[in-house]
């Protein structure tokens, strides 16, 4: 198993191996996987935009998408068979002074995957509890599982996931 | 800005840290009558990955109280209950957990703490810092604690942590006293020791 910590992005394309996002808040787990080839890949993307000088593409919305895209081509994967997965973007706290990073987090990591052309096929998205997000590359399956509560499959193998707001979601890009 | 930090500022932080907490266990003490310990605080300046980390198991379930500061610098003070202990402070301030009481008592123990840590740290820095109103919510370590750090790391890619640890003596409770100001609230606390300089 492979823990993708803040900031980080990982690929994997053997049988058995695990990318996990433990513990998602305002932080978007993004995953792009191809299936037919039983190749993906994790970033856990920590805020939407990016400065000049950022070192850490991982982090940032706009720099993680291309990233985690270039990283799967050179694993074996095939761009157009790319498909993405979301979770997290959750506001944790009501703080007055906060401006709602998962929901900008959400937005950022949609556009650039639309400029790229990857469709949302499954997301569980937005609300005040945090996620983990667990994928298995080879048998192309992605879960969630909410901090209490009973792990979700958002992509079975074969066929998209239809757990909670997926469909909806997945119908907006 | 990242913070770099040398060995100096790091223990000037880290006595900061403990003469505040110190404060923050004697009030903790009063209020639920019983001996407060201290563990030697820690003064971390850690990657952002590492950092959640360092706070402890990403997927454990515990009762964070936010308390964003007000005054001088920017930052927050974070407690971190691990749920079952939360119960447990809930159970010897005679209220139920989990209930709308319960929440606020816990609320009420952020801000007293958060008020003495606080405190502490003004009358060493002679900085003025309060407390704005706490928040509470009991999820994933992780997604608490990476969460306000998405706020307050804003573009460093390193983050100080200042992480202190109060046991209560006769009951098996804990709770993990952060403070993680901005990366211009770090410069905030060491101006006034004269150690501002970043290396």
């Amino acid at each position: 198993m492979t823990s993708v910590r803040m900031g980080e992005i990982a690929v994997a394309c053997s049988a058995g191996e695990e990318l996990v996002a433990l513990g998602l808040g305002s932080c978007i787990g993004l995953t792009l996987i191809d299936r037919a080839n039983g190749v993906a890949g994790l970033a856990h993307v920590v805020l939407p935009e990016s400065r000049a000088g950022a070192t850490e593409p991982g982090k940032f919305a706009d720099l993680a998408v291309p990233e985690l895209i270039a990283r799967l081509r050179r694993a074996g994967a095939t761009e157009g068979r790319l498909e993405a997965v979301l979770a997290g973007g959750a506001k944790m706290f009501e703080l007055g002074s906060e401006l709602d990073i998962g929901a900008r987090n959400e937005a950022a990591v949609r556009s650039a995957l639309s400029r790229a052309r990857i469709s949302v096929v499954a997301a569980a998205t937005g609300g005040n509890r945090g996620r983990t997000v667990k994928v298995m590359p080879s048998e192309g399956t992605v879960t969630v599982r909410e901090a209490g509560g009973e792990t979700v499959t958002l992509l079975a193998a074969g066929r998209a996931g239809r757990a909670g707001r997926s469909a909806v979601a997945g119908a907006r890009t | 800005m990242t913070p770099r930090l040398n060995d100096m500022q790091l223990d000037a932080l880290r006595e900061l840290a403990n003469i505040a907490s110190g404060t923050a266990a004697t009030a903790l003490g009063q209020m639920l009558g019983q001996e407060v310990g201290l563990s030697v605080p820690v003064a971390l300046a850690l990657p952002l990955a590492d950092a959640v980390d360092a706070c402890g198991t990403a997927e454990s379930l515990v009762s964070g109280v936010v308390i964003p500061l007000e005054g001088d610098i920017d930052g927050l003070v974070l407690l971190l209950i691990p749920a079952e202990h939360a119960a447990k402070l809930c159970e010897l301030l005679g209220v139920q957990a989990g209930s709308e009481v319960g929440d606020s008592a816990l609320c009420e123990i952020g801000n007293i703490l958060g008020t003495a840590y606080l405190n502490g740290l003004s009358a060493m820095t002679g900085m003025t810092l309060g407390p704005r109103p706490p928040h509470l919510t009991t999820d994933m370590l992780g997604a608490i604690v990476a969460s306000l750090l998405a706020e307050t790391s804003g573009d460093s890619d390193a983050v100080l942590v200042l992480d202190s640890e109060l046991d209560l003596q006769n009951d098996p409770c804990s709770i993990t006293f952060l403070l993680l100001p901005s990366s211009g609230g770090v410069t905030g606390l060491l101006a006034p020791l004269g150690l501002a300089e970043m290396e």
